[in-house]
């Protein structure tokens, strides 16, 4: 016989592993395989992928069969097509009347139509509940695509089957949809074969007739998107299937949040502000004023008085030009970014104990990981792409432990979880670091070999006494105990952080005291391990690399290093100053007593999101010249002397770097509307009206001179490179392919740094009259301010802050769900709407800051940490108290 | 689909069960147990939802719908018991040899009852059905060896008659010397497949473990009930066989896995396995020096469809009760992933026998290529019901007519149902079929599990058709589209004008037989096109 391997009378050479389908597939041939989704193993139940074996005669079902040696497979015929016809026949007539046979319906109606089956074409009354998708059980054909993608993809859940024989149905879990566990992923609408799960922002309108590929906008993830457009607008978006970030996945916002693009508030022209009134201007008229006033304002009142704040959501390239307009122009090192209110305690604290203030490890490394740390942060809400890979990888049997008040969805599948007080951070990491010391848990040969300080932190630790720490957190000693042996026994974990460890007054600490159990347990620089601290918005990262910091420049090149600013100063045609500038809360702060007088604000809604709101917005009437650069009319913008309409994510050119290093591509897959304009060039353009001699053309330029001021870290970098998946920094050179994985050989300073740090209570602790703690934060369904997400659909979802209380301290206070309160703390008061929720520990509360009508930074107060003025918004002591 | 951490070690739907009957609602012991095993719990709630065991009225009577019940009546039975408490079917009770029965839930225990007089519910549990007959026409009985002759359940009785001790001896042996001796006997698995299982212990063997043996206390045929009879009489020889069979392949771990329809049966193997480990035979070290072995008895759900391997595996591991596509073959990919070995009860309880007497003296019992015994389940259909272990080359008719003592006669027997309702419908003049693998493959019969139900010359057969769609479309899992949509279109053709819809329901048949994913599916078909023969051209 002969050994030669045929499909369709073509040779093949089988390949390992590889089923009937796959080979097929290879040569060409599309066979219906109707249960067959990308995720998971086969299914096996559409039996519509069935082929021929001509040896025999044996049917054999192609989406699993293996390929053998020798062979001899048919496709089709008239035996094939006939039982093809009658199955599909069989199934329009048990399960799906809706369908029917037509060219250019969904898949299976393509291959009705392709194989004479008709249909039934009946109406069907879809459950349009959810304002993101629609499900259509007349439509469905149980193939599973869906619970095999939302299980082994998104890890929600929500689609299941019921039921057995003729009476299996797929449900969703509730009565309807919207009412299901559905994260709105949209991963199921791209498997399903039958149109019976759909999109309802792609449903209406037409194909696009361009498709850009370009880089999501909202968080620190950077999923790759590929946006179509059609006549001027978003119609839909798409992951990238082959994108390193997220494989085609997305979250809900990174889908569907788009309708603010083309909402008709956006700002399209530069206003300028006449009394109370803003007037439309000319772009010249608007750089001619700015100019115009920031040079006097610099002339009478000195370089201190100018003080200017990138974006985390617009581009390295605007970044850095913002940067360098104010340390050149004005001399001024007063540059800083809204990374100061999140994870500026986590740059500190790496950049101390590592020698980078950025994630050792990457994203990949959570496929890697044999356990994973979650500590303070809420991936499946607020990274979701990422914290779906976390779940899946759990489930593939890494050991899961979470850090967190509150218990977190990643909670029901995490072998330990701590639910410590806020602010309690740095006490509960000493005692398991203590434990692991004490009971010899820790890799003595990697700490030998590669950090300093142990001795130091030993003798630190043998002071700290497990029962106090026990007390200070909440916990048990025995859930310490527990947990600390836990983690030891499971090897060296990928430690992933978020908020939660740095918006404290012990924010650096806290990081701190997390490394040092990376270190002792020699978690850095292997496969599967590190630190991987999730970062909020699409470019904080990016905004820290460029220089846009008080006290470092470019790659975080030191300000104090006169050889250093030697470099820039030959690079960039100018002396600049050597002392620090100010950080954010201090510009407030000086903005307050009248010495700043200046700022330039970058699309940051400081208004809403800075702590302790009253002050801020003293802060903000008392400056002589506020300007802001934002898409829309949001509470600071209201405030400023000149607002300058933005080009968004969606019609720009430039780079942003995701939150494991990676500098990623976007690119305009729009106009921008009006006369809005990209930031780098509106900063290149005042720049120019300055006097300055800016030659950028187009942002790729920009990025060149990047390079330049950087060469360690982003010497590599170049706008041609930077097609696919983009570089992880370090790139130095031009052939260098980027750096996944920090300290593999040696950390960037040498060696780690154990860090001894006792507990100290935070100032919102035990404050009399303020029984509770709140912690502050975002939901699923918002983003942050709630400028973008608001304008779309996803609001449906969350329409409104809840503070959420555990159930017995709102019985306590008699409340009803849902009842509106007023929440006071000692730097404020508001009123929202309260409900209970199991996920909080006793004197625990939660209050997201979407809206603005919640106030909810009225409530947060002043407190920061003394490094890296991290502000204090995961701990605020609070009372509630019912209305009368 | 990626395997939930730890999961399959949990049998969490039995946890799930032990929860609702602890009283806590369905979404609650779900919840609970999905928290404590660590896996998701919408797809275990889904899981669960599919299990008649879990979501039928906990307390209802079951009446038994399994053929040979259904002939003797089962419908007028459910339907006066009906009317006076919750009621559902089981498939079946292994009381075939005195139906119609029941399953009483308050004492757990079988009722006899006669479709005739039952009008309200019985007011205490009645007493427990005769013992089948059990005879032995081979040279020496091997399967019946002790449940020929009584209850050894005790393990002092059992032990006294030999049980364990085969163990103790081959734990002188290495493991592979076992392994040899069960392959060279030739034995194939009794539950229907007829695969060797020599050769199926060694495929798993060869792999790296940890390694998972498993009984299959859940192939319950209708029609057969001699695993009924060797679990509730023989526990042990099925746990040495089982415990032979882990040590042979190298496993720590083993489940027996008994149906919900075989309560008492379930009783007496969980006594058995308590017993054997307080007297050191099981647990820590097999017979106090071998390796490891911990059991565990785990009921089934009341799925027919548990009873295929790969069905069964899914059930332990939370999921629906489904079949699942082969390869990965169970022995390279099974429970929870470790490479597991599903052997059927009749299956095991040879071994002791193989390992002991040796493969030669097994292969001298049966016909030159079918070596062995095998037990054969005969009815109350038949003039003499009960259960007869049989060499293999015996033809049926010499069974059906010596033993059975019912003439194999059109004027007599419309057909006998061999093997349930995945087996074959023979005529009369067919029973003159060999037992022999090779005989009965090229005429293409499916003897199954061995039951044989008898169908008298008046039979309805319309009817039987009917009740074989209905147990078709009522047990299908679901998973695949032909079994799912075929089995339940054509019961409805079949409910509404058999032979009108005769040609319908043989094209969904076909399709059925053809393209659906497991045994089920592809079996189920062929007693129902046999009948419609008959039927149509009647």
């Amino acid at each position: 016989m002969s050994a030669e391997t045929r499909i369709d009378g073509r040779s093949l050479a089988p390949r390992a592993g590889e089923t009937v389908l796959d080979a097929a597939a290879r040569l060409g041939i599309a066979l219906p395989a109707l249960c067959r989704a990308p995720a998971g193993a086969p299914e096996a139940g559409c039996r519509l992928c069935l082929v021929e074996d001509e040896r025999d005669g044996a049917l054999l079902a192609a989406c699993h069969t293996p390929v053998r040696a020798g062979m001899q497979i048919r496709t089709g015929g008239p035996r094939l097509d006939d039982l093809r016809r009658r199955a599909l026949a069989l199934l329009v007539e048990e399960r799906a009347p809706a369908l029917r046979g037509n060219p250019t319906g969904s898949e299976i109606e393509r291959w009705m139509h392709a194989l004479g089956v008709p249909g039934r074409g009946l109406a069907s009354t879809p459950d349009a509940s959810h304002p993101l998708l629609r499900f259509d059980a007349d439509r469905c054909v149980l193939c599973r695509r869906c619970v095999a993608t939302c299980a082994d993809v998104e890890g929600a859940f929500v689609w299941n089957v019921e039921g057995h024989g003729g009476e299996t149905q797929l449900r969703f879990g509730g009565e309807r949809f919207v009412d299901s566990a559905c994260t709105g992923c949209g991963a199921c609408v791209d498997v399903c074969p039958s149109a019976a799960i759909v999109d309802r922002d792609r449903r209406a309108s037409a194909e696009p007739t361009q498709r850009t590929r370009s880089t999501c906008g909202y968080c620190g993830v950077g999923c790759q998107v590929e946006v179509g457009t059609r006549a001027g607008r978003v119609v839909r978006i798409d992951g990238v299937t082959d994108a390193a970030v997220n494989r085609g996945h997305l979250c809900a916002k990174g889908r569907y949040a788009h309708a603010w693009q083309a909402s008709p508030d956006r700002l399209t022209r530069p206003l300028l502000r006449r009394g109370d009134v803003f007037e439309p201007v000319s772009w010249e008229s608007a750089l001619k004023f700015l100019s115009e006033r920031l040079d006097a304002i610099h002339r009478e009142h000195g370089a201190d008085a100018l003080a200017a704040l990138t974006s985390s959501r617009s581009t390295n390239e605007a970044a850095y030009l913002l940067q360098k307009l104010f340390r050149l122009r004005f001399g001024t090192n007063h540059v800083d970014c809204c990374a100061r209110v999140c994870h500026s305690s986590t740059a500190d604290a790496l950049r101390a104990c590592f020698g980078t203030g950025a994630a050792s490890a990457s994203y990949a490394d959570i496929e890697e990981a044999r356990a994973i740390v979650v500590a303070g942060a809420n991936p499946t809400e607020a990274h979701p792409v990422l914290g779906a890979r976390i779940l899946q990888q759990t489930r593939r049997g890494a050991r899961l432990f979470v850090i967190d008040p509150r218990g977190i969805e990643l909670c029901s599948l995490a072998a330990h979880h701590l639910p410590l007080r806020p602010g309690t951070n740095v006490a509960l990491l000493n005692a398991i670091a203590k434990l692991w010391i004490e009971e010899q848990g820790f890799d003595a040969a990697f700490v030998e070999e590669r950090c300093e300080g142990l001795a130091e932190l030993a003798r630190f630790l043998a002071s700290v006494s497990l029962e106090e720490t026990a007390a200070t957190c909440g916990l048990t000693v025995e859930a310490i105990r527990g947990f600390a042996r836990a983690l030891a026994a499971a090897g060296p974990a990928l430690y992933v952080t978020g908020l939660g460890l740095s918006e404290q007054t012990q924010g650096v600490a806290s990081v701190q005291t997390l490394a040092n159990l990376a270190l002792l347990s020699g978690a850095v620089g292997r496969a599967g391990t590190g630190l991987l601290p999730l970062r909020g918005q699409n470019n904080v990262q990016g905004n820290a690399d460029m220089g846009a910091m008080p006290d470092l420049l470019t790659g975080y090149r030191d300000l104090g290093d006169a050889s250093v600013r030697a470099d820039f100063e030959a690079l960039w045609g100018g002396a600049l100053p050597a002392a620090p500038g100010l950080r954010l809360p201090e510009m407030l702060e000086a903005a307050r007593c009248g010495r700043l007088r200046a700022l330039w604000v970058q699309g940051e809604d400081l208004a809403q999101s800075e702590p302790d709101q009253t002050r801020v917005l003293a802060a903000l009437e008392r400056l002589e010249l506020l300007v802001v650069q934002e898409l829309f009319l949001t509470e600071t913008a209201r405030r400023a002397h000149l607002v300058l309409p933005a080009a968004s994510v969606l019609e720009q050119d430039g780079t942003f770097t995701n939150g494991e290093r990676r500098v990623q591509r976007l690119r305009p897959a729009l106009v921008p509307p009006g006369e809005s304009r990209p930031d780098w060039r509106v900063i290149r353009d005042a720049g120019r009206a300055l006097g300055l001699d800016w030659f950028y053309p187009t942002s790729a330029d920009v990025l060149d001179e990047i390079a330049r001021a950087a060469p360690a870290l982003f010497g590599g970098l170049a706008d041609t490179r930077l097609e696919g998946d983009g570089l992880q920094w370090p790139c130095p050179t031009s052939d260098h392919p980027g750096t996944a994985r920090l300290y593999v050989e040696r950390f960037a300073r040498g060696r780690g740094r154990l860090t001894a740090h006792a507990h100290v209570p935070s100032p919102e602790a035990d404050v009399a009259g303020f029984p509770l703690t709140l912690v502050t934060g975002r939901v699923r369904d918002q983003y942050n301010v709630g400028t973008m997400t608001r304008r779309t659909p996803l609001n449906e979802l969350a329409p409104r802050d809840w503070l959420e209380l555990a159930p017995g301290d709102a019985d306590a206070l008699g409340l009803r769900d849902g009842e509106t309160v007023r929440v006071v703390s000692r730097w404020g008061e508001t009123q929202v709407a309260a409900r209970r929720s199991s996920r909080l520990s006793p004197r625990t509360c939660f209050l997201s800051f979407h809206h603005p009508e919640s106030h909810t930074n009225r409530l947060t107060g002043p407190q920061r940490d003394p490094v890296s003025h991290c502000p204090e918004h995961k701990v605020t002591a609070i009372r509630v108290e019912r209305l009368a | 689909m990626a395997s939930d951490r730890a999961t399959s070690r949990h049998y969490p739907l039995d946890r799930v069960r032990g929860r609702l009957r602890a009283g806590r609602s369905l979404d609650d012991a779900v919840a609970e147990t999905a928290r404590e095993a660590g896996c998701p719990a919408a797809p275990l709630g889904a899981a669960a939802r599919s299990y008649a065991d879990l979501l039928g009225p906990p307390h209802a009577t079951r009446v038994c719908r399994g053929t040979s019940c259904e002939l003797a009546g089962a419908a007028r039975v459910a339907e006066a018991l009906a009317a006076d408490g919750p009621v559902r079917p089981a498939y079946c009770l292994g009381h075939c040899h005195r139906s119609p029965v029941v399953l009483d839930p308050r004492g757990g225990v079988l009722v006899e009852v006669d479709p005739s007089r039952i009008l309200t519910r019985l007011a205490k549990p009645a007493p427990l059905p005769a013992a089948p007959r059990i005879d032995c026409l081979a040279p020496e009985p091997i399967v019946t060896r002790r449940v020929a002759r009584g209850d050894f359940s005790p393990l002092g009785k059992a032990r006294a008659d030999g049980a364990w001790s085969v163990l103790e001896a081959a734990l002188e042996c290495p493991p592979q010397a076992v392994l040899a001796e069960v392959e060279a006997s030739g034995e194939r698995g009794r539950g229907g497949s007829g695969y060797p299982t020599g050769a199926k212990w060694r495929a798993a063997a060869r792999l790296p473990g940890p390694r998972v043996v498993i009984a299959n206390g859940d192939e319950g045929d209708p029609g057969s009930f001699v695993d009924r009879v060797l679990l509730e009489h023989d526990p042990h020889g099925v746990l040495e066989g089982l415990a032979l069979c882990a040590y042979a392949v190298g496993a720590s771990e083993a489940v027996v896995f008994v149906r919900s329809e075989y309560p008492r049966a379930l009783e007496r193997m969980r006594i058995a396995v308590a017993e054997a480990e307080r007297a050191g035979l099981l647990g820590e070290r097999l017979c106090g020096r071998g390796p490891p072995l911990s059991v565990a008895v785990i009921e089934g759900f009341g799925r027919y469809v548990c009873g295929e391997e790969t069905a069964l595996i899914a059930t332990l591991e939370g999921a629906r009760g489904e079949a699942r596509p082969r390869p990965p073959y169970p022995v390279e990919r099974g429970l929870g992933g470790r490479p597991t070995v599903v052997n059927n009860v009749e299956t095991l309880v040879n071994v002791p026998w193989i390992v002991e007497r040796g493969a030669r003296a097994f292969a001298a019992i049966g016909s030159e290529a079918s070596n062995g015994t095998k037990a054969l389940c005969l009815n109350v259909g038949f003039a003499q019901p009960g259960i007869v272990e049989v060499p293999f080359g015996i033809p049926l008719r010499e069974v059906i007519q010596d033993w059975g003592a019912t003439p194999c006669r059109s004027d007599e027997l419309a057909g006998v149902l061999a093997g349930g309702p995945m087996g074959s419908f023979l005529a009369p003049e067919d029973c003159d079929v060999v037992l022999c693998w090779q005989a009965l493959a090229k005429r293409d019969v499916r003897l199954g599990h061995g039951g044989l139900v008898a169908v008298h010359h008046d039979a309805d057969l319309a009817a039987l058709a009917r009740h074989l769609l209905g147990f078709m479309a009522a047990e299908s899992c679901g998973r695949c589209l032909p079994c799912r949509a075929g089995s339940a279109s054509a019961h409805r053709l079949a409910l509404e004008d058999l032979p009108a819809h005769a040609a319908a329901i043989r094209e969904r048949l076909a399709l059925m037989r053809e393209a659906s994913l497991c045994a089920f599916g592809r079996a189920t078909p062929g007693p129902v096109e046999a009948l419609l023969t008959r039927i149509v051209s009647g």
